[in-house]
């Protein structure tokens, strides 16, 4: 997986994760989970944000607003945000490894 | 949400009936070793940091004795449960400071709308309350016996 792919999967997950907590806390909270490290995490945050090309991160932020989230999946050669279909020539061996986005939405995709 | 219905997702491939590891770090790694294991996970490292970060914002180590690891991430495509025993048992920074010695990790997609997963946990938190029954899950032989413990057979 292209190395910045990987942190923007993280930044997606670990913003997930944040918004989940801060939205239904209580109801993990009641659960028995303990959510004292919420500070330290969007810390953790910004400094995986701080590890991803500007550029990138712009796309990225981008993306985020228009859609919610920037990466989907892939499933079945299919761009699960659009639902389009992805071109088999994205997934040849000369492309692996790159930043891929898709061709209709401009998500960027994520081959799980 | 019923038991039978959570144990829908997971499987024998799922189920590590003795860890080797005995603190935190090493034990998420083995548990994430064994998601890989059980399914076709081409990025565990994106599990281990998404679990890693759950920890951070406080031990899943909730129960008497039992942890939930859980959280979302790209990297699965349905709610996965992975359950896993430590007979030795694992430091994993429990609030009553004792050994963990069983787990159950649960991971979802994001796009878990009905929040299956947070239903999943409830229901296996409350259903793990139980001393007798958490006994008969350190001695049970195997996964057949770890479920049939769990649906109250």
């Amino acid at each position: 997986m292209h190395p910045q792919l990987q942190l923007l999967v993280a930044l997606q997950d670990m913003t997930g994760m944040i918004r989940e907590v801060e939205e239904k806390g209580s109801e993990l909270e009641d659960m028995g989970f303990k959510n004292a490290g919420l500070e330290d995490l969007k810390r953790a945050r910004q400094e995986l944000e701080a590890k991803i090309d500007p550029q990138l991160m712009g796309t990225f932020r981008r993306l985020t607003d228009k859609f919610g989230r920037a990466v989907v999946p892939v499933v079945g050669n299919h761009c699960t945000g659009c639902f389009a279909q992805i071109p088999s020539s994205f997934v040849s061996k000369t492309n692996a490894g790159k930043l891929q986005r898709c061709e209709s939405c401009g998500r960027i995709l994520y081959w799980p | 949400m019923d038991i039978a219905e959570v144990l829908k997702n997971t499987s024998p491939e799922l189920f590590l009936p003795d860890l080797k590891s005995s603190d935190n770090a090493s034990a998420l790694a083995e548990l994430v070793e064994g998601l890989t294991t059980g399914m076709d996970i081409k990025n565990p490292d994106t599990i281990l940091q998404m679990l890693q970060s759950r920890e951070s914002l406080g031990s899943t180590a909730v129960g008497p004795g039992i942890a939930f690891p859980h959280g979302r991430t790209l990297a699965v495509q349905r709610l996965t449960i992975l359950m896993a025993r430590s007979t030795a048992g694992v430091d994993f920074d429990s609030e009553d400071g004792n050994p963990t010695h069983l787990f159950f990790v649960l991971i979802a997609p994001p796009q878990d709308m009905g929040h299956q997963y947070i239903k999943s946990l409830a229901t296996l938190i409350d259903t793990v309350q139980d001393a007798d029954l958490r006994d008969k899950l350190m001695a049970a032989e195997d996964y057949e016996t770890f479920c049939a413990a769990l649906r109250g057979e």
